[in-house]
């Protein structure tokens, strides 16, 4: 169950992508879904998918943990493909049943569509697999800065961010424990039949939301015990240094979004 | 034996980046109707151990015999039977516990190993009684419950399986000292009067030097020592290896036993036992003793 879930892991490989600033990889992050967004041919999807497999290998995490940060999704992505594939009307008829045509133009469009989804997700993966929680979310805090001046509370933003990103690895792992309790009193979840599974599931529901909640309340009240506000000013643990290199890690995003932004318009 | 370790390790999350060896190279046995201790430090693999005893944990090498019953790597059998026979009681109750009364959570698992209800609930009500609390906890829901009550009821909730071996990850964390000491006695009169198996593991090893009849240190997912407490207070450096606290009576015993030439004697472990041991020696005068600085702190 553990090893299923990727999301939110920071996975440690040293590599250079692990050491650029976090607010250069939120931006860039921001950036590439612009371009993801206005992708759509396949000179440009190819580009883009290129360029995405170039900065994976750049973090030294094998493919197949990208992949796998993609898979909980598969089956959204198949709907968009098959949405996109029957409703758009273009090109040449591929297939005829009946009243219903299957175009060419759909096909396209449709297999664009779940390959940009399938890219966003797994690309943005690099930002979990690459960043600890901490960074990411003072990044984020830097990021967000700007918005302060028109009179956003970011501070409360980014707490909630953090303590989301924190909690669902507490959550899988109460999860966890609880099944392991109810398998070490003769409700193995893995022996009982499906219908089973499902209540057993669903029975789950109230101690975990439970625990959830209890662990929240717990964390705030150490967290104001030790004179935390929110909002407050307070020094950073790590203070981010901006370098070069970050400002060339966003200019290749730049012009990433340039070259699909020209292709598409011009 | 009623357990058998041999040559068993495990790695969580194992063929992942995330693999991480806690187990290496266990080989262990407990004889059946004894009361075990397990010693170590906190990542020594002392909850990784326990919970291979009924299979909740599957070893990645080697294997594992608890009863009738072998655990093999991938070994994929029905678990049922195994796990009414072995009680396990996990270090954290509050993750133990998941219905919404007391008496729920009582009567899970005697209901999943179809014991009628109504002897459930008799069942429930006894193993309540036997860790000091009344029936009137029973509609009470668990997650109300203080820490140490919470303790006892996931503990109560093994008793009604009536297991016969029953495994406890640091049982008395979380206890006040009166309750610990019945804990303890309770567990001790299980065994010795019902005849079942009793693990505990602990890292307050003094607490347990009482009841213990052989000790398992820990250290690094390796047992580096397995014997009796006589041995244990013989080899007291398998503690400090193990990175534990020696407990002050086994220190007080030792320095004794060299100053006094008790070394071949059962250790006295308890301030009582061995001002009587000391007392005896004097009045008998069969060794004479002679004092030396540094059992001064000896009282
Ligand atoms: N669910 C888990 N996933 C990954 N590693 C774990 C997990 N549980 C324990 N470990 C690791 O396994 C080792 C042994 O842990 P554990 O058996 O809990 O030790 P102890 O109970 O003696 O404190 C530790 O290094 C710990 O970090
Ligand atoms: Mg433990």
């Amino acid at each position: 169950m553990r090893d299923k879930l990727l999301f939110g892991r920071c996975i440690d490989t040293g590599s250079p992508i692990h050491r650029l600033d976090p607010r250069a990889k939120i931006t860039g992050m921001i950036l590439y879904l612009i371009a993801i967004i206005a992708v759509g041919s396949w000179p440009m999807l190819l580009v883009t998918v290129v360029f995405s497999i170039v900065y994976m290998l750049a973090t030294r995490i094998p493919l197949k943990y990208f992949v796998k940060a993609a898979k909980p999704l598969w089956v959204l992505m198949v709907f968009i493909f098959v949405v996109q594939s029957l409703t758009v009307e273009s090109g040449e008829v591929v297939l005829q049943i009946g009243g219903w045509a299957l175009y060419a133009g759909g096909l396209k469009s449709g297999f664009i569509a779940a390959a940009r989804m399938a890219l966003l997700v797994s690309f943005t993966a690099i930002l979990t697999f690459t960043t600890t929680p901490g960074l990411l979310n003072q990044g984020l805090d830097g990021v967000l800065k700007p918005l302060q001046k028109i009179g956003i509370k970011t501070q409360r933003l980014t707490l909630m961010m953090s303590i989301a990103l924190r909690f669902i690895p507490t959550i899988l792992d109460e999860t966890h424990k609880i099944l392991k309790a109810q398998a070490a009193r003769g409700a193995d979840i893995k022996e009982l039949p499906w219908k089973e599974k499902g209540k057993l599931l669903l029975s789950l529901l109230v101690p975990v939301t439970v625990s959830a909640f209890r662990r929240a309340e717990e964390l705030v009240l150490s967290m104001e015990s030790r004179g935390y506000i929110v909002g407050a000013p307070r020094s950073e643990y790590h203070l981010l240094t901006w370098q070069t290199k970050d400002t060339w890690f966003v200019l290749s995003y730049v012009l990433l979004v340039a070259v699909v932004l020209t292709y598409r318009f011009i | 034996m009623s357990v058998h370790f041999e040559q068993v390790s495990f790695a969580y999350d194992d063929r992942s980046l995330w693999r991480h060896g806690a187990l290496a190279d266990v080989s262990l046995s407990i004889t059946p109707g004894s009361f075990v201790g397990i010693a170590g430090i906190t990542g020594s693999g002392k909850s990784t151990l326990l919970q291979h005893l009924n299979g909740i944990l599957k070893p990645t090498a080697g294997r594992v015999k608890v009863l009738d019953f072998t655990i093999g790597a991938g070994d994929k059998g029905p678990l049922r039977e195994l796990r009414r026979r072995v009680g396990l009681v996990f270090q954290f109750p509050e993750q133990q516990l998941f219905e919404d009364t007391v008496e729920k959570d009582l009567c899970f698992g005697p209901l999943n190993f179809g014991v009628p209800l109504e002897e459930a609930k008799d069942r429930a009500s006894r193993a309540l009684e036997m860790l000091g609390l009344d029936d009137s906890f029973l509609p009470r829901n668990p997650f109300h419950l203080s820490g140490g009550q919470m303790r006892k009821v996931a503990i109560a909730s093994i008793l009604t399986m009536e297991p016969d071996i029953i495994a406890l990850d640091e049982p008395t964390a979380t206890l006040d000292p009166q309750s610990r000491a019945e804990l303890l006695q309770l567990l001790s009169r299980l065994q010795r009067e019902e005849g079942k198996t009793v693990i505990v593991v602990t890292h307050r090893i003094e607490e347990m030097l009482p009841y213990a009849e052989s000790w398992i240190v820990m250290k690094d997912g390796t047992p580096i020592f397995q014997g009796t407490p006589a041995e244990l207070v013989r080899e007291e450096r398998h503690l400090s290896e193990a990175g534990l606290a020696l407990p002050e009576c086994i220190r007080l015993w030792n320095q004794l036993a060299i100053k006094l030439g008790l070394e071949q004697e059962e250790p006295c472990l308890s301030a009582e036992a061995i001002a009587e041991r000391v007392a005896a020696l004097y009045e008998h005068e069969v060794h004479p003793p002679t004092w030396g600085g540094g059992a001064g702190d000896a009282g």
